[in-house]
Formats: C-alpha cells, sequence, structure tokens
C-alpha cells in the first residue's frame, strides 16, 4: 500500500468524521456564493436600486468571508482534534511528523476543493429556489431574474481556494505544537474547571443596565447621541454576560444544593458550565449580530410600513397630474391620454380639477397659492376630508402636515398680495392632503377668487383621478408614468409608485432576512461542531450513568436541555437587546414599530426552531447509540 | 439463605456477520448476603454473563431472576428505576463523571431518585467514613488516585442501600495495596449490610475474599469452589483450578496475601 492508498483509504473509513467537516465547509461556500450572486446581480450593481444597497451588500460579503474562515478554521481545529488519538498511534507505529502533516494538509487541500466545487453546486439550485420564492411572497416579479453569475463564480472560487490553502497550512502548525503524549491521551484529558470573576460579572451586569436604561430613557435626538456609547457598553456586557456571569450563576447554583441535588439538574448543569465557557465566544458573536440584523430588519420593515402608510394617506387619488404653466394646450392633450388609457382599460374614474392662482406677496419674493372654495370642496369631499365653510370674502389656510413632522399644526396667518393690495385674512386654517401640495395655501371664496383671477396671472392646474380601485392602476401608472416622465409637468400614480418602493424594500429586506438566517444557520453549525466533538465523552458518560439506572426520558431531558439552552440563548439575548434597540429607535421616529419586528424575531426564532429540532433528533439518537 | 439471584438455562449468542456463541446454557444461583467471584481465561463470557444478569445486554434465552423479579421483561424506564433502587454497579474503569466532584458522584443516583437533600447528606457523610474518602469529597474526580476514585465508586453503587452489588473487575486498575483495601471494603460492606455481591475478576487473591468462586470456560461452568476456613487455602485452591484452566498463568507468578 502506497502513502497515497492509505491516506485514501483513510478518508474513506473515517467517513462520518470528514463528513462533517466537509459538510460545514461545503456550507460555508455556499452561503458566500449564494450571497455573491446577489451581491453581483446586475440589475443591484446596474443601478436600478440605490447604490448604497450595492455597497452594503459588498461590505457585508466581506463579513460573511471572515466568518466563513473562522467557521472552517473551527470546523477543522474540532475535525482535527476528534483524530488526535489516530495521529499518535500513527506517530507510534512509525509515521514521520512531516508525513503526518503532508497526510492532513493533502487531506484539508482535498477536502477544501471538494467543498468549494460542491458548495457552489448546492447554492446554484439555493439561490434559483431563493429568488423564485422571493418573486412570489415578496412581490418582487422580475426584479431579480436569475442569471448566469459568472463574477460571483469567480470570486467564490477564489476566494475559497485562499482560503482552503490558508487553513491548510494552519494545521501543519497546529499539529506541531503538539507532543506525541498530548496526541495519545487525546481529548480524554479532562478539562480544566471553568472559572469565573465576580468582579468581571457585577461589571457585566451593570454594564448591561445601564445601558438599557439610558437607551430607554434618551428621547428624540438624543438617541442619536447616545447610540454610539450605548452600543459600546452593550457589546462589553454581552461577553462578559457569556464567558463570566453565565459561568458564574451556573457555579453559584452548585452551592445551592436543594437546587443543584435535585433530580437531572446536576448532569445538566455541571456540563452546561463548560458548554457556556467553550461557546462563549461564539455566542457572543451571534448575539451581537443578530441584534444588528433584528435592529436593522426591524427599523426597515418598520421605514417600509411608515413610508406606505404616508404614500396612502397623503395621496387619495389614484392619478395625479399637476400643470405647472395652468390649464394649457399640453395639460389638456395630457390629460385626454390619462382619460383614454382609464378607459381603454374599463376604469370606473371620476375626475376632478382645480386651477390655483400663484401669486406673490406684497412685501416679499414669496408665492402665495389660491384656490377656489367650491373646487376645493368637490376634492376634499371626494377624498373623504372637511370642506370649508366661508362668507363672501373670508378665505382659509391650508397648511401639510405628516406624521414624521409632529403634531405642531400651523396658525392662521394674514397676508397681503402685490399688485391688487388686497389682504387675506384667513378665519382659520386646516391641514389637508386633498391637493398634491407641500406648502401652505389658501381657500377663499368663489366671489373673492372672482375678483382676484385675472386672464395673464400664473396659475397651476390640477387634474385628479378618483378611481375606487385604487391598487388595480399599478399598470396604467406605469405606462402613464413613463409617457410623462420626460414632460416640465407632475404626474404620479399611487399604485406604481408603490409597487415601486415595495420592490426596493422587498430587495434590501429579503438579503437582510437572508444575512439573518445564515448567521443563525451557522452558529447553529458552529454549536453541533462542539457537540460532535465531545460527542465520545457524552457517550461514554451517559453509557455509565444508564448503567446505574438513567431512563431514556431523563436522558433526552438532560439533553433537550442542554440543547435548547445552546440554541437559544444568543437568539434569547439578541431579541431582548433587539427590543430595547427597536424600542429607542421608537422613541426616535415616534412610531411604532413592534408589530413588524415581532414578526421578524418570531422569522428567526421559527428557523432556529427547525434547525434545533433536527438536530436534537440526531444527537440524542447518537449519544444513545 | 433465601435465593437472591436465580439463572436459568441462560445462554447468549453474539449477532453479527458470524454469529458467535458466549455463554451455554448457564444454571447458578447466589443467596442473600453472599459474595460470588466469577473467574474465567480471557474471552469465556464473564462479562456477558455480569451484563445479561445486570439486565444490560438481553439474553438469547434463558431467564435471569433477582430478588424474585425477572429485570428483562421489566418496561425500559422500570429497568432503569429497578437498576438505581435495587441493584449498585462498580466499574473497572470507575466511570466516575469528571465534570462533578466526588461528593456529587456518590449522590447522584439519589438525586435522580428525588430524595431529600438532608438525608443525601446524612448518608454521603456516612458512607464517606465508611471508605475513609471524608477528605477528598470536595475534590474533583481527576484529582485523585485510583484507589480513591475506586473507593468513590464503591460509595456511589453503596449509597442507595441496594440489594445486589455488581462488580466487573474493580481492582483491574488497582496496585495491590489499592487493590487490598477495595476488597476488604467490600468484604465488609457484604458483612454489616449483607448486600449480595457478584464479582468478575481475574485476580486470584481479590477472589480469595468471596464465599464462592465460579469458574467459567469457553462460555460454560467449568468448576464452583467454596471457601473453608482459611483464606489461604481457598486461595490456594483459586491457584490450582487456575492452572488447570490454564491461560491465566500470569497471575501465579505473584503470590501476595
Ligand atoms: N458485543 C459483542 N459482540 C459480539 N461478540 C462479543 C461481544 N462481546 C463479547 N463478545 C464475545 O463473547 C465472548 C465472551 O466475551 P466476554 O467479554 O464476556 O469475555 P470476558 O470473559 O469478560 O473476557 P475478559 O476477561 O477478557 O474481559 C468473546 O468471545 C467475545 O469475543
Ligand atoms: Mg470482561
Amino acid at each position: 500500500m502506497t502513502f497515497r492508498q492509505f491516506a485514501f483509504n483513510n478518508v474513506l473509513r473515517n467517513k462520518r468524521t470528514y463528513a462533517a467537516y466537509f459538510l460545514s465547509s461545503a456550507f460555508s461556500v455556499m452561503v458566500f456564493f449564494v450571497y455573491a450572486i446577489f451581491a453581483f446581480h446586475p440589475d443591484i450593481a446596474g443601478g436600478k436600486f440605490n447604490p448604497n444597497i450595492a455597497t452594503g451588500l459588498h461590505f457585508a460579503e466581506g463579513l460573511i468571508y471572515v466568518f466563513s474562515f473562522f467557521f472552517v478554521l473551527y470546523s477543522m481545529s474540532a475535525f482535527l482534534k476528534t483524530r488526535k488519538k489516530e495521529f499518535g498511534l500513527m506517530v507510534m507505529l512509525g509515521m514521520t511528523n512531516t508525513q503526518l502533516r503532508l497526510m492532513v494538509f493533502l487531506e484539508n487541500v482535498l477536502i477544501g476543493f471538494g467543498a468549494t466545487i460542491s458548495g457552489i453546486g448546492l447554492g446554484l439550485i439555493l439561490a434559483k429556489v431563493m429568488l423564485l420564492s422571493a418573486e412570489n411572497l415578496l412581490d418582487l416579479e422580475e426584479t431579480l431574474p436569475f442569471y448566469l453569475p459568472g463574477k460571483a463564480l469567480a470570486l467564490t472560487f477564489a476566494a475559497f481556494l485562499v482560503l482552503f490553502v490558508v487553513i491548510s497550512m494552519f494545521t501543519v502548525v497546529i499539529l506541531r505544537g503538539h507532543k506525541l503524549i498530548d496526541l495519545i491521551k487525546g481529548s480524554a484529558m479532562p478539562k480544566k474547571e471553568p472559572k469565573s470573576s465576580l468582579l468581571l460579572s457585577i461589571f457585566s451586569a451593570l454594564l448591561l443596565g445601564a445601558g438599557y436604561a439610558i437607551a430607554l430613557s434618551v428621547k428624540g435626538t438624543m438617541v442619536v447621541v447616545a447610540m454610539i456609547p450605548v452600543t459600546m457598553m452593550v457589546i462589553v456586557g454581552t461577553y462578559f454576560l457569556f464567558t463570566q456571569l453565565s459561568v458564574y450563576a451556573i457555579n453559584k447554583s452548585r452551592n445551592k444544593r436543594s437546587f443543584f441535588w435535585r433530580k437531572t439538574n446536576m448532569l445538566f448543569l455541571s456540563d452546561l458550565a463548560y458548554r457556556m465557557k467553550d461557546n462563549a465566544r461564539t455566542f457572543f458573536m451571534v448575539s451581537i449580530l443578530s441584534t444588528v440584523a433584528f435592529a436593522a430588519i426591524g427599523s426597515l420593515v418598520g421605514f417600509k410600513t411608515m413610508s406606505t402608510n404616508l404614500l396612502l394617506k397623503e395621496n387619495l387619488f389614484a392619478l395625479e397630474y399637476t400643470s405647472y404653466s395652468g390649464p394649457d394646450a399640453q395639460a389638456k392633450r395630457d390629460v385626454e391620454t390619462i382619460q383614454n388609457a382609464l378607459q381603454a382599460d374599463n376604469f370606473d374614474y371620476r375626475m376632478l380639477q382645480s386651477v390655483m392662482i400663484e401669486q406673490k406677496a406684497d412685501n416679499s419674493d414669496k408665492s402665495i397659492f389660491i384656490v377656489k372654495a367650491s373646487e376645493f370642496n368637490e376634492i376634499a369631499a371626494a377624498a373623504g376630508e372637511q370642506p370649508v365653510q366661508l362668507k363672501d370674502g373670508e378665505s382659509m389656510l391650508i397648511y401639510y402636515m405628516n406624521e414624521l413632522m409632529g403634531k405642531n399644526a400651523t396658525n392662521a396667518y394674514p397676508v397681503s398680495l402685490a399688485g391688487n393690495g388686497i389682504e387675506l385674512k384667513p378665519v382659520g386654517s386646516q391641514s389637508s392632503h386633498a391637493y398634491p401640495m407641500y406648502t401652505d395655501y389658501y381657500v377663499v371664496a368663489d366671489e373673492l377668487y372672482g375678483k382676484l383671477a385675472q386672464a395673464d396671472m400664473k396659475t397651476r392646474a390640477f387634474y385628479l383621478f378618483d378611481v375606487p380601485n385604487l391598487k388595480a392602476t399599478k399598470n396604467v401608472g406605469k405606462t402613464l408614468d413613463e409617457k410623462f416622465a420626460k414632460g416640465d409637468n407632475r404626474f404620479m400614480s399611487v399604485a406604481y409608485n408603490l409597487s415601486i418602493m415595495n420592490q426596493a424594500y422587498g430587495v434590501v429586506f429579503f438579503i437582510g432576512l437572508f444575512i439573518g438566517a445564515v448567521f443563525f444557520v451557522a452558529s447553529g453549525s458552529f454549536l453541533y461542531f462542539r457537540l460532535y466533538a465531545d460527542m465520545p465523552d457524552d457517550k461514554r458518560k451517559f453509557s455509565a450513568i444508564t448503567k446505574l439506572g438513567l431512563t431514556d426520558r431523563e436522558l433526552s431531558g438532560i439533553l433537550t436541555k442542554q440543547l435548547l439552552i445552546l440554541f437559544f440563548v444568543p437568539i434569547a439575548v439578541a431579541f431582548v437587546h433587539g427590543a430595547v434597540a427597536l424600542t429607542s429607535m421608537q422613541n426616535m421616529f415616534g412610531y411604532s414599530l413592534m408589530k413588524t419586528s415581532l414578526t421578524v424575531l418570531g422569522t428567526f426564532v421559527l428557523i432556529q426552531l427547525i434547525y434545533f429540532l433536527s438536530i436534537r433528533v440526531r444527537y440524542i439518537k447518537q449519544v444513545r447509540a | 439463605m433465601t435465593e437472591m439471584l436465580s439463572v436459568r438455562q441462560l445462554n447468549k449468542i453474539y449477532g453479527g456477520k458470524v454469529p458467535s456463541r458466549a455463554l451455554t446454557d448457564i444454571n447458578l444461583s447466589i443467596g442473600d448476603g453472599e459474595f460470588v467471584g466469577i473467574m474465567g481465561p480471557s474471552g469465556s463470557g464473564k462479562t456477558t454473563l455480569l451484563n445479561l444478569v445486570a439486565a444490560i445486554d438481553a439474553p438469547t434465552t434463558g431467564e435471569v431472576l433477582i430478588n424474585g423479579k425477572n429485570p428483562h421483561k421489566l418496561k425500559k424506564s422500570e429497568l432503569a428505576r429497578f437498576r438505581r433502587r435495587e441493584l449498585g454497579f462498580v466499574f473497572q474503569d470507575f466511570n466516575l463523571l469528571n465534570t462533578l466532584t466526588v461528593e456529587e458522584n456518590i449522590v447522584l443516583p439519589l438525586t435522580l431518585e428525588g430524595e431529600r437533600v438532608r438525608t443525601m447528606e446524612e448518608k454521603v457523610t456516612e458512607i464517606a467514613k465508611k471508605l475513609g474518602i471524608e477528605s477528598i469529597l470536595k475534590k474533583r474526580t481527576y484529582e485523585i488516585s485510583g484507589g480513591q476514585a475506586q473507593r468513590t465508586a464503591i460509595a456511589r453503587a453503596m449509597i442507595h442501600s441496594p440489594k445486589f452489588l455488581f462488580a466487573d473487575e474493580p481492582t483491574g486498575n488497582l496496585d495491590s495495596k489499592s487493590a487490598k483495601d477495595v476488597m476488604e471494603i467490600l468484604t465488609a460492606i457484604n458483612r454489616s449490610e449483607r448486600t449480595a455481591m457478584m464479582l468478575v475478576t481475574h485476580d486470584a487473591v481479590a477472589a480469595s475474599y468471596c464465599h464462592r468462586v465460579i469458574f467459567i470456560k469457553d462460555g460454560q461452568l467449568f468448576n464452583e469452589i467454596h471457601c473453608g476456613d482459611s483464606r489461604q487455602a481457598f486461595f490456594q485452591k483459586i491457584i490450582d483450578v487456575l492452572s488447570l484452566l490454564g491461560g491465566n498463568a500470569h497471575d501465579l507468578s505473584t503470590i501476595r496475601v
């Protein structure tokens, strides 16, 4: 048997150990690749969306690469750890150190290469599936079609080739540090007792408490000022929460015998302290990253809901056309086009129109806008707003207000007009979204309007189309929008604008969800690796306890509790962090983000739950076997 | 003397590619408070017998009754409870949990039963005193010697006052001094608690502490000898049978009583 045959057979015989390492590597490649497919998507890169999205995506891709690196490195060292004893035997039986290192190096390069290829293959399938589901679920039709991802492929291939070669070199370094005796003893050496410091535990609790208190108490723009220090406090606090406080609490519970000596608590908690300490850094990383994902997605969804609501609330007519040069020939032609288009699609519509006078104020250059009460009332009635009651000579100030600007009403103020010297003294003021106007204007009694209006005056003409089935006008809106895009006048279709907005948010949302899900699945896999590496110990231990008399139920109970904690502690911490962050942001916007963010959190919990359930069954089965 | 263990026509055939017969038609009985040794060459089926009797493994045919009950007929969870209430185990490699202290290891079977903390504390103090391990109760398992570890394992096996104690080569990993200590402890417990014991061993010295030694060869009962008045004479008889059996010559070279 040549050395190469030996190495090859070695892989075949240790299928299970290798499979775990191989699969996790392939998984990293797949995640990176799928992500790259999005980041390099021609529609995103091509500027169909906000260019910041593409920048953000590439930045996140860098993060994923760093994450992958540690993930693969970790998987590799877990993989080597389970095989230490085997290496020890080989060295003892006369394999030279160089041969051993060469064998491990070659294995790693081979596994890495295989993982890259299969990761890319799986990634292609996954990307296709995801794009399909995105189309259906998020109303992203045709925004992100599938494409042949040449760039993404090249990047993934190159990036992981480098990664695996570097990591294979790491194996040599890892192996060099070990003496034969360590290799032979392998993982049988007892681990040191997990230590924790009281001081750092208190420090952690204080930092978290203070961070939360500040985040929840500051209001308005102070939120932005407090953001960085609070974030720092919470990050440091979280780190010590996992490395110190949790271990400290478990160790303390040891002294409380009425608790620690109860039923299976002893078996469950004594292991947990080790597992917490072992996984502290993973937990920390995962909970911080998930908090960021939660907060980002939560606020994004919040923003989306907010702007959708705003758009619908402010634009009460399906189609709006504003001519800045008054009711001239161009306006007439365009309005006719709109009417024809609506008729062609059999829309039941009503057109409302109004001519607005634009005049300068007497003492400043400010433009004063004036509309006729009868026209205003008709439009306001169609929009479901309150009409104005004006006697001859009276006027009313109309102002624009939205929820984001705060709730202050504008008080009526008088103005005298240039030229004719007439002074408008409004009898009151009210807010309205009836006209697509975002500045103050005056409604005047018809009689007064008659006095003001003159032939050569500057005017604006509004044509508002009230269509009962507003959402259905998206396609008409799109056609017309494209037709009028080059003109000077303003055209707006609510349904079409809404769909553009949904698409843009949908893409970002989708990608955000994807990253979040990836982090969770990755952290789950990290944990699974640790578990897998400790499996022989667990097996030995539980088979001994079973002989002493442990029911199957108690055994699966202990393992389930441990897994539950390992899987859901980071998510629970992220949940609390995220809730605080969102509440704080809510204080800044004065807009409730709770419902939407709960949906997001729920989705993550669900993904993690499915993952947990599938791992739990396998793990318990393997420990029992 | 009432019958504590009764084994009738026990057979064990291990499955697998080539089925192999490990035990053939074993009949034996152990009385209340009796201390019985099982000896035989390597591969003769001692561990197999112990596993069947303690219901760790299922027999191919035959019947096992412990205190009148057939453990193989119990449901899995009932069996687990039966074990931690009525049986005790001592293993060659101790099988202590290194995430727990010595004391916690000892009370483990009681915690699973949901015993009161006060009772558990009393029992630990009592048994630790008996075994001379009071000073190491707070230590972790990797901080104690092999002899101390085996005494801890005995304490764990005995803390719930089982009716029957099984030991598979409990002295196999110990030097002769520690082995002697362990055997003396087992003998003392056997006397004071009247616990029935079944001890699998290769060590003639350890076997000489028993009331009776049963020899197995190739999965069948080979011989059985009783301890008379003198342990020294009993030891000599054991050595004689072993040399008849063959395969255990190395045990003859060191005669230490
Ligand atoms: N799980 C198993 N599957 C198949 N055959 C087994 C199994 N366990 C034991 N055997 C076989 O059964 C026979 C008896 O084994 P057993 O372990 O009972 O011997 P032993 O007397 O305890 O030996 P030792 O003194 O070496 O511990 C041996 O031939 C062994 O190969
Ligand atoms: Mg054996």
